[in-house]
């Protein structure tokens, strides 16, 4: 069966790949782009940990087929943060201690990353609604939703300070 | 594991051209929630299949909510959270906002769309039994044009629609609720997130100058094969004042013709009180009044 081609932002850059026409989108990053931080976990959109951003929402990657996102902006774990600077959500969930394995974590991050791009002002109980497609099976959730919350207070600060 | 081609909708009439040629080996994907699910987990309804057509590049011609004079119309492409956060659907059918904000979790719901959620036929999805309970028309494309037909007579059985082989369903219609409409979705889930529903009921009213009921729309969902209103039910109600005494009567009506039109099986001990509390609580909810 031919591969098919899928052209698309990712990770801010211009990406074009060859990929079997059957491809998830979770296996064409995996597999052919050898991006591996995004995770599989029940394959059935049930646990988040393979949660990406496609053009600024959150979805599971094990749900989208490679092909529909040509054209689309794909963020993944990669894209957030740099080794030298992590991103504010990152930095908040290794300062509250919000992970034990690491499994679920990129998908946490992502479903994270998608609410505070929208709305910084977010509050508690909006990050346990954006949270509740993502499953965490050795930490909990609360060292997570307060890791996001301080995440948040940390962009509104850098928005003020960017803004003055 | 499935094998199969892929390619692009280009435009309406390339859609319904490939249902046509493709038939049963053809599999048309939107969101991908249900379908990709089902491919994943071998099910015999994709034995066949041999092409996958992607219709989320056609979001241009079908993702859309508007009004059009005293009706609104979303497309088949707009996803549960277009539906739930859109302004026309909160002032209109906030019920039907509230059923697209209760489906899977925040990833599906991004994803997910009212096409693909009603055509893959699972009397269990949320956002359903609004629009039967708002009288829906669907829009369906044909290679000869398109047609209306109501929403409930678009099922044909089980998982199965009334479509031709050339067809498909590009957007849902129904007609803006009268002023001061109550509307309610309540759903029984295993889990608060994710949970596919047990039971679920939509309930539309509308009281007279005298506060009493003038207009009844019960829609449970899950519980019969295709979708439905219970019009016995909804008669019950109608010249009455709103009471909690008078929405537990109607939603032992609702119990009893569930087990008249599907017979007494190994679930009806649970569904039986469970059908009857879900339909009363939609009710009262809808009104306002604080159950006992």
């Amino acid at each position: 069966m031919d591969r098919i081609k899928v052209t698309f932002t990712l990770n801010g850059k211009e990406t074009s790949v060859m990929t079997k026409p059957f491809s998830r989108l979770l296996d064409m990053l995996r597999d052919d782009l050898h991006l591996t931080g995004t995770k599989e976990g029940c394959s059935v959109g049930e646990c988040g940990a393979c949660t990406v951003i496609i053009d600024g929402k959150a979805v599971t990657s094990c749900m989208v087929p490679a092909g529909s996102v040509e054209g689309r902006n794909v963020i993944t774990i990669e894209g957030v943060g740099t080794p030298d600077k992590l991103d504010p959500i990152q930095e908040a969930v290794l300062k509250h201690h919000a992970l034990q394995c690491g499994y679920c974590t990129p998908g946490f991050i992502m479903s994270a990353k998608a609410l505070l791009d929208e709305n910084p002002h977010c509050t508690k109980e909006e990050i346990r609604k954006q949270i509740s497609g993502n499953l965490c099976r050795c930490t909990g959730y609360e060292q997570l939703v307060e890791a996001i919350y301080e995440a948040a207070q940390v962009l509104l600060e850098e928005g003020k300070t960017k803004i003055g | 594991m499935f094998t199969y081609e892929f390619c692009h909708a280009k435009s309406i009439e390339d859609v319904c051209r490939f249902r046509k040629e493709y038939g049963s080996k053809g599999c048309l994907v939107a969101g991908g929630t249900d379908v990709m699910v089902q491919i994943k987990e071998k099910s015999r309804r994709w034995a066949e299949i041999e092409c996958m057509m992607d219709l989320t590049s056609l979001d241009k011609e079908l993702r859309y909510i508007r009004e059009e004079g005293d009706c609104v119309k979303v497309g088949a492409l707009s996803t549960h959270t277009d539906i739930a956060e859109s302004e026309i659907i909160k002032k209109y059918a906030p019920f039907f906002g509230q059923a697209s904000d209760s489906v899977g979790s925040p990833q599906i719901r991004n994803r997910g769309t009212i096409g693909g959620s009603i055509c893959n036929a699972s009397p269990a999805a949320d956002p359903l039994t609004p629009l039967v309970a708002l009288e829906a028309n669907v829009e369906i494309a044909g290679l000869n044009g398109t047609r209306e037909v109501p929403l409930v007579d678009l099922y044909v059985g089980r998982g199965k629609l009334g479509l031709g082989e050339d067809e498909f369903v590009t957007a849902f219609i129904f007609k803006k609720p009268e002023e001061g409409s109550l509307m309610y979705f309540q759903k029984l889930g295993r889990r608060k997130a994710l949970a596919i529903s047990r039971l679920n009921t939509s309930a539309l009213l509308h009281l007279d100058a005298e506060g009493k009921i003038d207009k009844a729309r019960i829609a449970p969902g899950c519980i019969f094969a295709t979708p439905m209103r219970v019009v016995e039910a909804e008669e019950i109600l109608l010249g009455k004042v709103p009471s909690e005494e008078l929405f537990e009567e109607a939603g032992r009506e609702v119990s009893r013709i569930m087990i008249e039109k599907t017979g007494y099986r190994w679930s009806t001990e649970y569904k039986q009180p469970a059908a009857e509390a879900v339909v009363s609580a939609a009710l009262c909810n809808a009104c306002g009044i604080e159950m006992a």
